[in-house]
């Protein structure tokens, strides 16, 4: 006997995703999962956009997902931030953060106190892309050096997130990269993709990026307070 | 590589479909739809299943993977087409601005085992 079952695999993580969401609207904590290959800058840009938002008065948060060690959370401590490690299963999960990891950290923090929350996943083009973890943002952070095929190469990451950070742009006058190729090959993958390009090391770039999260954050707020409005 | 956890999401799928009077010995085949956007080895996928499937309660089970085009509409001008190469434009306009329709997500389809099928079973499922 065939029984017709028809339900999504990650039913269950899924699930556990959208009471995370529910948890950071409820907070009016906007939330940005930061994903790339190991190396392409995440946490150096971490670092560089907590600290441009924390000169604006904006409360930070980290979720690092790094796998085996501390040492992205020891360079994210002098900021002075909450930093939550999540230390991934030792078998099965390590090649992505999962919602159940949010979920832990989110019991960490101060989340009513927070504007923003930042999850570093495993560097990693291919996993991270297919797990929603309550997120308001999939961001894909892509080094010049790392080549003009990637988007082409890794679609799902690329169809998934709604930005990419083109970083280490102070390194174009070494490399035989053309970033104009890079945003073609982006926008073939994916033609509503933001692009930014941006040097965590120089700072260049970051002005827009950090517009464009506030721009978000605020529109969050917005819903936010109607949310309230609405009750009473 | 995030292959053990989809087999272990199958397995717990599996329990959670099946009536309680039907036990997971009798399951004989799991059928899954993936999505080709999802990039999930298939090698790896029923290689990783079967070797947990008996501790998972399913030592009879085959695994069947169906892979699924991906399939876009066109938001500017709503021609449907299927997408080869990951080349995400509408092949009549040329618009950027598409919507993936199929070929994105796991879904587990149907479940086969050795039980009789009820008299008053639905003719449309085989
Ligand atoms: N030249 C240059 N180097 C950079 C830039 N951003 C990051 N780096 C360097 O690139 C290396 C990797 O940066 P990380 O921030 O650790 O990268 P990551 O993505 O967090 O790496 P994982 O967490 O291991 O995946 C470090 O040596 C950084 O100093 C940049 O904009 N320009
Ligand atoms: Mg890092
Ligand atoms: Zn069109």
């Amino acid at each position: 006997m065939r029984i017709p079952v028809l339900t999504n695999l990650l039913e269950e993580s899924d699930a556990l995703a959208a009471t995370n969401r529910q948890t950071f609207e409820a907070a009016g904590v906007f939330v940005v999962n930061l994903m790339s290959s190991p190396g392409a800058g995440k946490t150096t840009l971490l670092a560089k956009t907590i600290d441009l938002l924390q000169s604006r008065g904006l409360r930070c948060a980290v979720l690092e997902g790094d796998i085996t060690s501390t040492l992205d959370s020891e360079r994210l401590a002098p900021l002075g931030v909450p930093v939550v490690q999540a230390n991934t299963e030792p078998f099965g999960g390590d090649c992505h953060v999962g919602s159940h990891f949010v979920r832990a950290a989110i019991e960490q923090l101060p989340i009513h106190e927070l504007d923003y929350l930042f999850i570093e996943n495993i560097g990693n083009l291919v996993c991270p892309a297919e797990f929603y973890l309550g997120e308001h943002r999939k961001v894909v952070v892509l080094s010049l050096p790392e080549g003009e095929d990637k988007p082409v190469k890794y679609p799902l990451m690329f169809r998934e997130c709604q930005a990419c950070l083109l970083n280490k742009l102070d390194l174009l006058p070494y490399l035989d990269v053309s970033v104009p190729l890079l945003r073609e090959r982006i926008s073939t993958v994916n033609g509503d993709m933001i692009v930014f390009p941006v040097s965590a090391k120089t700072g260049i770039g970051l002005g827009t990026w950090i517009e464009w999260l506030e721009h978000g954050r605020q529109e969050l707020q917005a819903r936010h307070v109607g949310a309230r409005h609405d009750v009473s | 590589m995030h292959e053990l956890y989809l087999a272990r999401c199958i397995i717990s799928g599996v329990h959670k479909a099946l009536a309680d009077e039907t036990k997971g010995q009798d399951v004989t085949d799991v059928r899954l739809r993936v999505g080709k956007l999802d990039a999930v080895v298939t090698e790896t996928l029923t290689f990783l299943f079967n070797a947990i499937k008996s501790d998972g309660g399913l030592p009879n089970a085959g695994l069947t993977i169906e892979e699924e085009d991906v399939r876009c509409v066109c938001d500017d001008c709503a021609q449907k087409f299927t997408v080869a190469q990951p080349v995400f434009l509408c092949p009549a306009c040329r618009s950027a601005h598409v919507t993936i329709v199929q070929g994105r997500g796991l879904t587990i389809v149907d479940i086969t085992t050795t039980l009789e099928e009820p008299d008053h079973a639905d003719p449309c499922i085989n």
